[in-house]
This record gives C-alpha cells, sequence and structure tokens, in this order.
C-alpha cells in the first residue's frame, strides 16, 4: 500500500504549524458568522486559490480529493433549496418547494461546507504531523505523552490498511463471501473488525512498552530534534489572510457574483 | 544488597499472569555477572520473554503484572531489543526513531545528527538519507536500526528477546553479526531457538522447563552435549537438529504415477499497478509435486501465490485443471491458501467450529461433518482444545488450525506462505510431516520458505525467484521416494 503523497514543498510549508492551525480554527468559527452570500462566495474562492496555487500538489490529486467536498456541496446545498423556508416561489411539487430565499440559502450553506473543506484540505495536506506535534509541544506546551502517541499511531495506519486487504483476501479463501442475508453481514462485521482490533491493540500495547523501553517517561524534560520557531513566512501567511478577506469583502460589495445580501430568512 | 561484579540478579522471584491458575515463576533465583554473554532456553511458552522483561524492569513498571522477589538487583543502565520489527518504532523515519531515544536522554539538539550518524554506522546501515521511511527497510534492516536505538542508550546490559523470529537466515546473519561488533564490554541476555548464529557469541546456557524452573545452567559446550534429548523435546533449533529428525523420519513415499495436469502457466503474469509484479513465463504443474518457492527479500514469491489465487490482477495464459482461469468463477474451489499471520483467517469461535466452517458453508449434514473435523482435530493434534477461542491457541497450535481449517474440504491444491516461520523445530516437523502426507495421497503444494534444508529434504520441485521472475526450475533429486 502506496500512501507516500510527493510533493513540491511551498512557502504554506514552512508556516509555524501550531500557528496554522490557530489561523485556520479563527477562520473556521469566522465563517459561521458570514451571512452575505457574495462574502462567503468570494472566500471561497481565495481559500481555493491558496489550496490550487501553493499547496505544491498536482491538480489532479486536488480535484480527485475534492470529489467527496463536491458531494457534501450539492447534498447541504440540495436539501435547503427543495425543503428550506422562503416567499418568493420559483418551484412547487408536494413536499418540494424552492423559493428564491431557499435557494440562495442553499447556496450559501454550500459555500460554507465548501470553505470548511478548502480550509481543511489545506491544512492537512501542507502540514506534516510530526512537524504539527513537535510544534505543539514546543509552542503550545502540549504533553509529550499525548504528542507521540499520535505520532506512533500514525504509523499503525498503513499496517492496518495493508491488514484489511489481507483479511478481505483471508475470508474469499474461507468461503465468507458465499454466505447471504443479513445475519451474514454482521458475521462479516465480526470476521473483520476482531482480528484487526486485536492485532492493533497487541501491536499498540507492544509499541508502548517498547517507547518505555527506550526511556520514554512522565518526565517532561527533553530535548527536541526539530526545532520549530517562527520564521517570515508566518507574517506572509497571517498578511495573506488579511488582504484575502479584505479583498473578498470589498469585491462582494462592489463586484457582487449573485443579485442578494443577507441570506437569513426573517 | 549490590554487588559490582554483577550485572543483574533475583533471589526467590515469584510471579503470576492474572488468568493463570499457577505461579509462573516460584521461588526462581539467578544473577549474572558483568561482560557474560548468556544464553536463555526453554520450551515455547515458558517465560523466557517474561523473564527478560523482570530483569530489565519492564516487568512491573511497564507491564503491570504481580511479582514478588526478596532481592532484584536490576541493570544500572539496558537496552531492550524485542521480536517484532514493526512494533519497536513510534516515528516514521529512521533519523525521527533515534532521535526520539536521544530526546529521551535529553541530548542537545546540535549534537544529535553526528550521534545518529555514529549510531547507524555502529549497526553497519549507511544511508544516503537519513531521513528514510522505516517502512521502505527489509526487516533485517529494521532490527539492526532497533539496536542503533538501543545503543544510544549507552548499556552494560542488552537484553535480546527473539530478535530474529521474523527473519529471514540473511537478515537473522546480519543480526548477530551485528550484535557481535558492538557487545564487546556488554553483558547479553538472549532469548532465542534458532542457535546457528547465537553459539558463537555465547557463553553460558541457562535451560528452563516448562513450569518456568531452572533445569540446567552452565557452561555451553556442557549444556548441548548433556541435554541434547531436553532440547529435542523442547523445540530448539540446535545444532544437528535436522540430522537427528532425518534419522528418525520414515523415508517419504513415491505418490500415484498417474498424474495429472493441475497448472498450465503460459506468459503468466501478476500485476501491481498495472506493472508485472511476477512473470511465469512457461510452467506446467501435477498432483502431489511439492514446489518450494524461494528468492530474496521482495524477490515476487508471495506475489506469486497472491496471482495464482487471482487476489491481485493477472495477465497470459492460466489453466487450472484444463479449464482457463477466466472462465472459471472461483478458484477457491480448487486452491486454497494458508496466509503466514493464521489469526487473519479465522472467523469462528471455537476450534470446532473453525474447521467445521467450510463444509457448514456447503450445507452437509451435521453427523458427517462431526465425523470427519473430529478425525481431522486428531491428525492435527488439536482435539483437546475444540472449545478453545482460535485466539487462545500457542503459535503452532494457531498455525495447525489454520492449516486445518483450509484443507478440510481435501481441495487439490495447496499454497502456503512461510507456514514454518517463526515456528520450533517439533512443530515445524510436525507440519512438514502432515503436508507430505497429504503430497503422497496426490495434492500440490506451492509452498513459500527461507528455509534451505526443508527444500533439500522436502521439496520435489525447487522454483526460484529473482526480481519477479521465475529464473530457475529444476526437480530435486536429493528428495529420494520410495515405492509404497
Amino acid at each position: 500500500m502506496n500512501l507516500d503523497l510527493t510533493i513540491k514543498k511551498t512557502w504554506l510549508y514552512k508556516i509555524n504549524p501550531s500557528l496554522k492551525l490557530l489561523v485556520m480554527v479563527l477562520l473556521f468559527i469566522g465563517v459561521l458568522f458570514v451571512h452575505q452570500l457574495n462574502m462567503i462566495v468570494y472566500g471561497t474562492l481565495s481559500a481555493l486559490l491558496l489550496l490550487i496555487l501553493f499547496s505544491g500538489h498536482p491538480p489532479k490529486r486536488l480535484a480527485l480529493l475534492s470529489i467527496p467536498f463536491i458531494i457534501v456541496f450539492v447534498s447541504t446545498a440540495s436539501s435547503m433549496i427543495l425543503f428550506g423556508k422562503g416567499d418568493t416561489t420559483w418551484f412547487k411539487w408536494g413536499l418540494i418547494h424552492i423559493t428564491e430565499e431557499s435557494f440562495y440559502r442553499g447556496i450559501h450553506l454550500g459555500f460554507r461546507a465548501l470553505v470548511f473543506a478548502t480550509l481543511g484540505l489545506t491544512f492537512s495536506l501542507t502540514t506534516r504531523p510530526v512537524y504539527l506535534f513537535y510544534s505543539l509541544m514546543q509552542q503550545v506546551k502540549l504533553n509529550p505523552k499525548y504528542a507521540y502517541s499520535f505520532m506512533a499511531g500514525f504509523r499503525l495506519i498503513p499496517i492496518m490498511i495493508e491488514e484489511f486487504q489481507t483479511i478481505r483476501n483471508a475470508m474469499v479463501v474461507r468461503g465468507v463471501q458465499q454466505q447471504k442475508g443479513i445475519r451474514s453481514f454482521y458475521f462479516k462485521l465480526k470476521s473483520y473488525s476482531i482480528p484487526l482490533l486485536s492485532q492493533s491493540i497487541r501491536r499498540a500495547h507492544r509499541i508502548a512498552v517498547a517507547m518505555e523501553a527506550k526511556r520514554f517517561s512522565e518526565v517532561k524534560k527533553r530535548t527536541f530534534y526539530y526545532k520549530i520557531g517562527f520564521s517570515g513566512y508566518d507574517v506572509v501567511f497571517i498578511v495573506s489572510w488579511v488582504f484575502l478577506i479584505g479583498a473578498a469583502y470589498y469585491l462582494s460589495l462592489n463586484v457582487p457574483i449573485l443579485p442578494t445580501g443577507d441570506v437569513r430568512y426573517e | 544488597m549490590t554487588n559490582r561484579h554483577i550485572a543483574a540478579s533475583v533471589t526467590n522471584l515469584r510471579l503470576k499472569f492474572p488468568d493463570d491458575p499457577q505461579l509462573r515463576f516460584k521461588d526462581l533465583s539467578i544473577s549474572f555477572e558483568k561482560g557474560e554473554k548468556v544464553l536463555l532456553l526453554g520450551p515455547s511458552g515458558c517465560g523466557k520473554s517474561t523473564f527478560l522483561q523482570v530483569l530489565s524492569g519492564l516487568i512491573p513498571s511497564s507491564i503491570e503484572v504481580p511479582v514478588k522477589t526478596e532481592d532484584i538487583q536490576l541493570p544500572q543502565s539496558w537496552g531492550y531489543v524485542f521480536q517484532d520489527p514493526d512494533t519497536q518504532f513510534c516515528m516514521p523515519y529512521v533519523d525521527e526513531e533515534i532521535a526520539f531515544v536521544l530526546e529521551n536522554l535529553c541530548v542537545p539538539r546540535q549534537e544529535m545528527p553526528t550521534r545518529i550518524k555514529a549510531l547507524l554506522a555502529e549497526v553497519g546501515l549507511t544511508f544516503d538519507d537519513l531521513h528514510t521511511n522505516i517502512q521502505t527497510l527489509s526487516g533485517g534492516m529494521k532490527q539492526r536500526l532497533a539496536i542503533a536505538s538501543v545503543l544510544a542508550l549507552e548499556p552494560d546490559v542488552l537484553f535480546l528477546d527473539e530478535p530474529t523470529a521474523m527473519l529471514d537466515p540473511e537478515g537473522s546473519k546480519s543480526i548477530w553479526d551485528t550484535v557481535k561488533n558492538v557487545s564487546d564490554e556488554k553483558t547479553l541476555l538472549i532469548v532465542e531457538h534458532k542457535l546457528e548464529h547465537v553459539l558463537d557469541l555465547v557463553e553460558r546456557i541457562v535451560l528452563f522447563n516448562q513450569n518456568g524452573e531452572i533445569i540446567a545452567d552452565g557452561e555451553k559446550g556442557y549444556i548441548l552435549t548433556h541435554y541434547k534429548s531436553t532440547l529435542k523435546e523442547h523445540g530448539v533449533w540446535y545444532p544437528g537438529v535436522w540430522e537427528d529428525y532425518l534419522r528418525s523420519r520414515t523415508k517419504p513415499l513415491m505418490n500415484d504415477p498417474r498424474a495429472e495436469i493441475v497448472f498450465d502457466l503460459q506468459g503468466f503474469q501478476g500485476l501491481r499497478k498495472k506493472d508485472p509484479a511476477i512473470t511465469v513465463p512457461s510452467a506446467t504443474i501435477t498432483t502431489g509435486e511439492w514446489i518450494t518457492i524461494t528468492g530474496a527479500n521482495g524477490a515476487g514469491k508471495s506475489t506469486l501465490l497472491l496471482s495464482l489465487m487471482q487476489f491481485l490482477k493477472t495477465k497470459g495464459t492460466y489453466t487450472l485443471f484444463g479449464n482457463s482461469v477466466k472462465k472459471t468463477r472461483n478458484v477457491t474451489e480448487y486452491l486454497t491458501f494458508v496466509f503466514q499471520n493464521p489469526e487473519f483467517q479465522f472467523v469462528t469461535n471455537t476450534v470446532y467450529d473453525e474447521v467445521a466452517y467450510a463444509l457448514r458453508i456447503e450445507q452437509m449434514d451435521e453427523q458427517f461433518i462431526e465425523e470427519k473435523v473430529n478425525e481431522r482435530l486428531e491428525c492435527f493434534g488439536l482435539n483437546g482444545l475444540r472449545k478453545h477461542h482460535p485466539y487462545q491457541l500457542s503459535i503452532g497450535q494457531k498455525r495447525r488450525l489454520s492449516v486445518a481449517a483450509s484443507i478440510i474440504k481435501n481441495p487439490p491444491v495447496l499454497l502456503l506462505d512461510e507456514p514454518t516461520f517463526g515456528q520450533d523445530s517439533r512443530n515445524t516437523f510436525a507440519l512438514l510431516e502432515m503436508l507430505e502426507e497429504y503430497r503422497v495421497n496426490g495434492t500440490t503444494i506451492l509452498m513459500v520458505t527461507h528455509d534451505e534444508e526443508i527444500v533439500k529434504h522436502f521439496a520435489t520441485r525447487v522454483w526460484k525467484i529473482d526480481d519477479g521472475q521465475l529464473t530457475s526450475d529444476y526437480f530435486n533429486v536429493e528428495k529420494e521416494l520410495v515405492n509404497a
């Protein structure tokens, strides 16, 4: 199983991971208070711009990773469009009632989901977990116990995927797929999850013992192989966000794409 | 009481696992001098590994097990190398893993890169880039990395708990060469049942019995000559174990000469990500053949078996009993596969149900199933364990169960991926003999193995795989068959 995503290291990689996380969380919260449709459309576009231009991943991979998010966009938007409240009716058929207000609110919700996805993807595609946890230990004083547990956990994921494939093959050999009916679904669930879980628990326990055998302990004092600090890129990152948000605000007022403002229904 | 010449010692050790009715150790006392190289031997499950964990202090500090001692002297500085290469590391890259140990010791950051390079050099590992993903290393390299990271602790005592159990012969040799190089002044306490390389290293052998009692303790030559039968009984791979076995075994029988063609492969390729990972130019296999597949790590041995099972996409001609596999919907009707880790194949809650499973799917008569399963359990030595959960069995029993469950329907072809891997000699011989019996009755066996002795004494035909190609295919003339 190959999970190695080789990429070009752009300036987004050089930002302090804790700072990046903080900015992303602030943006997440901020987006919740944006009710101007054009503002959120421009906001999404600027986030997409950052992702496409500076994540360092090939466009094809980005497109592939966006598929689930497009589905989220369509499903969130469509349920609001089809069933939301509104006064200016465009279309009505049974339970389905599309109004102008519900349509724009649906689009707004869709974009909100999309901007979350874009920000999350930008963060996870440009941050190495190891650096994130080293940074959290150094800047946020995260207890090393948790940081190293997470890093050890990350190592287990590709091993588990490989194991899952082996179990699937083993089940074919045993003839499990020949069983039919609802009971067989429960049976299959059990046949996959028990060996996977038992192996993982055993492995986690062994790793924990091995870590303690290497003198990893509760004592907080330790040195760090990676010194994660701040650099000019952090300033660039913050300034670029201030600029992008400012630009989105200005454009939403002066060059609106869609003919509506606040989408809340009074 | 501490003695300057003693590396580690324990007096009247008592230890009990919560689920066991009996004490694992009862009043065990032993001491090891500084600089001694000691090998601990005993049957599997006698508590050797547990004993190492007590002496290192991992029990009870990291693994909580009730333990009582009158007096215990733990080594001042020690390092512990474990069995499984995949569960020793907590970081994804080589440099980060060693740095983890250095961080724990509060080594200043500036000194780390030089220390890491020096430690890797000590175990004979060189990388163009220290930032190499651990997952890309072979098992032998991983274990050497484990030794390097343990050496960072600058230990006086090294505990080695079957460090080569999961390695091929080449990897095993590299580990013991490495240990020899780094252990000059150090005390070594080793648990290992493959004695081939480790014997050059040790001076003293401590022999345990099934109940965790020490039955012998002395100079290695003395133990090897006076306790040979005990070693044999315990399944230890002592030097000369094969000669002793061959002397006692009955000559293998000739199989039914009316052989039928099972496989016909022409330009057969197994693909991984659309690229051919294994190529078999041309081969036919008949009933009653036992083919061993050998080759270096990653050469494509397991890939060949997976391709034959159609778990991978394949190209070329592949006929099974005269029918093209493309038309055969289910190759599992003819072929069965025994995986390296038997646990993956278990689907039920008891040993009995496990063996009965394949027959129950076919909705056979329950009485017939019972007869058949009982006979099979008897033959595989699992009769007393029928109500146990498969996971509760020992590693040798699990392996036997996975074979028993796979072949209950008498499939004509058996594929095995290193079935003797990490097994003691007794279990290995027992399994090989069972397979031999099936072969004589006409079953075709394809088996991946690293063990040259198995190839020599059990294979009727040998396949060698180099770099994804079947490069050599010959009949084994050393295996003499006699007429029934």
